[in-house]
């Protein structure tokens, strides 16, 4: 009887005992997942204000995740584009990884604005009935949802090869689903050789890395447009979100090659490596141009008197903690360091070390950016303070938990591994 | 002080005469011109006992919960979602010993910087005067809290939509009645009328008062349709001091959006430079596969 019983869930038994440290990670990522699923259903149920303690600070850590992970997504588009537009082979080998990381970057920020609006589901509707044209959050949201379709298309053309493969190999539905995907049937029609066309990809990444930089530039306007914000007002945040966007992008591309060669116990091979260690030394001199507009954009506030008030808020006021020791030194100065050492000294550690330090200290920097930004001007009887509650917290592990899970799976079911020739067989 | 009576010359009739079908194909009628067809609503905070039978009426009208205490006359409260019109007891920061008690609300921009940001057009310009939040139509982003200049759009986390104040459309437009609040002071401290009368009438009573006032609206933000006489300037009494310029014009906005383009082309030319100057790497890395 017990034999019985235990037929059904034999596959996955099997599969535990086969790799028990999966396991035991999909288990944790689903908890945090819970976690989130949890606050969300409490929300639904109670109010929403359990997810925002602050009533004057209504844009807060969601929004900062959000623009932590859609800048990374976007940074990773445009560093794609090297690669896949501007013809650099060497780079063209990360492709895969990079335009899946830049997918569901963007996918799961997208998904911390869902959580963070009060009604999610009019927005596809009045979005496409009454847009509004004058409005950046609009033209950002356009431009996002053409770039994530036009990722997805430039990911199947990548991976059309192997599902080809994987369709001979299979057989009944598997086998049907997969000849679907493929669009197998095509082939002999008028629209078999446009598929085939070896300038495809290439036109893809280029309307990718158009929509993308279009949309990033966009979500800085966002911010930038908002007159009654003073710390965000202005032409210099459509710039610095894209320089923002490509050193978070090289970062969070680095840790996670790095990581996921480590975890799997893979070797990395020489060409990887030099790639690595190149992209860590653009890395840091990306992190340098983002120093010195950080410091423009300082000195612009602090000469015009108008916007010395929020600009001392962040060298000398409430946020100078996350200014002076995330910002500018966890973000900027110990990475730029560490990484032209590791750059030097060939050391995949201090690739790693450089690279999440700096992810570390973008995302505080993102949050100051987004809080601060809020706090003056506001309702004169005292600067409102703000500290993120506890289901904003599991929110956000949520998120995070469901972006790595999705990426495990990813990383499992699609071939994303680097491999010397991606780019002669397209 | 009498305003000038308006005068029509001949460019300026022409250019009513063409603006007139396009007005009518894009269904707004925000124009400066428009103040006679426009309302506007009185404020005279010198007037003001802090009765708050405005806040009272408000809620009534809007079918909004009273929280405990907060029509006490000197119990400080903010807006809200569920408080559209508040009044608090204000000090000149300046001259502490004046003090005077200021009723506030949505100021009903006439070039409403909530309006140009709203993704959805979920908040109109009404062509009569008031900036009205359709509820049904809100996402519940909050841009419109980022954009304006008084931060008086507030979020209701139940409904999960944006509120605020309305100037009473259903009333005025449907019903040919004044706003609840108007209609309830005792004192006269809140007017309703045409656009125009209310600025005649805002000069006149600050033409009698004894002591110096500062009247609030004819150039904040662009100019409002609500007009308040305040005891002294908006900075000393603790209120935000908007700009004396329309906020969020379109013209700025696009100025920033051209920088955030002119950057990523920029970064596209200095990608196209870097990929051109290491070529030769690449033959590099090819050379040990052609073995």
């Amino acid at each position: 009887m017990s034999l019985k019983l235990s037929e059904p869930i034999q596959p996955l038994l099997e599969f535990m005992e086969r790799s028990p440290r999966l396991v035991i990670w999909f288990a944790i990522l689903s908890a945090l997942i819970l976690l989130a699923a949890y606050a969300l259903l409490a929300s639904l149920v109670t109010s929403m204000e359990i997810l925002e303690f602050s009533i004057k600070i209504p844009w807060a850590t969601m929004i900062a995740t959000y623009i932590f992970l859609v800048a990374v997504g976007s940074g990773l588009c445009i560093i794609n584009a090297l690669g896949s537009v501007f013809g650099m082979q060497r780079y063209e080998m990360m492709t895969r990884r990079m335009a899946f990381l830049s997918l569901t970057t963007i996918l799961f920020g997208m998904l911390c604005i869902v959580m963070h609006l009060g009604h999610p589901e009019r927005m596809p509707i009045y979005n496409a009935i009454s847009p509004n044209f004058r409005s950046a959050i609009s033209w950002m949201g356009l431009l996002y949802s053409v770039y994530m379709a036009v990722v997805v298309v430039e990911l199947w053309l990548l991976n059309r090869g192997d599902l080809v493969i994987r369709t001979e190999r299979s057989e009944g539905w598997t086998k049907k689903v997969l000849q679907l995907l493929t669009l197998e049937k095509l082939r002999g029609t008028r629209f078999g050789p446009v598929l085939e066309d070896p300038r495809l990809p290439r036109l893809i990444a280029l309307l990718a890395f158009v929509s993308g930089a279009s949309a990033l530039s966009m979500l800085g306007s966002v911010f930038a447009h908002s007159e009654s914000r003073l710390l965000w007002y202005g032409p210099y945040y459509p710039v610095y979100f894209l320089v923002s966007a490509i050193f978070s992008g090289f970062a969070f591309l680095l840790a996670v090659t790095i990581i996921t060669y480590r975890v799997k116990n893979e070797d990395i091979f020489p060409g990887l490596k030099a790639v690595i260690f190149e992209m860590a030394q653009v890395l840091a001199v990306v992190l340098a141009v983002g120093f010195l507009l950080m410091i423009f954009r300082l000195a612009a506030g602090l000469l015009d008197p108008a916007s010395r008030a929020p600009a001392m808020l962040l060298l000398n006021g409430p946020f100078r903690l996350g200014f002076w020791g995330f910002e500018v030194v966890l973000m900027t100065v110990i990475p730029i360091f560490v990484l032209i050492w590791a750059a030097e000294a060939k050391s995949l550690n201090g690739v790693l070390t450089g690279s999440l330090i700096c992810l570390i200290g973008t995302f505080v920097m993102r949050y100051d950016f987004v809080v601060a930004g809020q706090v003056y001007p506001n309702i004169p009887q005292g600067l409102p303070s703000y500290w993120p509650t506890i289901m904003e917290v599991f929110l956000i592990i949520g998120v995070f938990g469901a972006f790595l899970l999705t990426y495990t799976l990813g990383e499992k079911f699609l071939s994303l591994k680097e491999e010397m020739s991606n780019h002669e067989t397209r | 002080m009498e305003k000038p009576p308006a005068k029509i010359d001949r460019r300026r009739f022409l250019k009513l005469i063409a603006g007139a079908p396009l007005a009518a194909a894009l269904g707004s009628v925000t124009v400066a011109d428009a103040d006679t067809l426009r309302y506007g609503k009185l404020v005279d905070a010198m007037r003001c006992i802090g009765c708050k039978r405005c806040m009272s009426a408000c809620k009534r009208w809007n079918n909004q919960r009273v929280e405990r205490d907060e029509l006490i006359t000197d119990r400080n409260t903010q807006l809200t979602a569920n408080n559209y019109t508040v009044v608090n007891l204000r000090t000149d920061g300046k001259n502490r010993a004046k003090r005077g008690y200021v009723p506030w609300s949505c100021q009903h921009c006439i070039e409403p910087a909530c309006v140009g940001v709203c993704p959805v057009t979920a908040i109109k310009k009404l062509s009569n005067g008031p900036v009205v939040i359709n509820e049904k139509k809100c996402i519940g982003c909050r841009y419109c809290f980022q954009a304006c200049p008084w931060k008086v759009p507030q979020f209701d986390f139940e409904k999960r939509v944006t509120r605020k104040c309305h100037l009473c459309y259903n009333r005025t437009l449907l019903n040919y009645q004044k706003p609840a609040c108007v209609a309830a002071c005792p004192v006269g401290a809140l007017a309703f009328d045409y656009k125009h009368e209310i600025i005649q009438e805002a000069h006149r009573r600050v033409e009698r008062l004894k002591t110096p006032s500062y009247i609030m609206g004819l150039t904040e933000a662009g100019g409002t349709d609500l007009i308040t006489i305040l005891p002294a300037e908006p900075s000393d009494l603790g209120l935000i001091a908007a700009p004396k310029k329309v906020i969020n014009h379109n013209l700025d906005k696009i100025r920033v959006t051209a920088s955030g383009i002119l950057a990523a082309s920029v970064i596209a030319g200095v990608m196209y430079v870097y990929a051109q100057m290491t070529r030769d790497r690449d033959e590099e890395y090819n050379e040990p596969k052609a073995e």
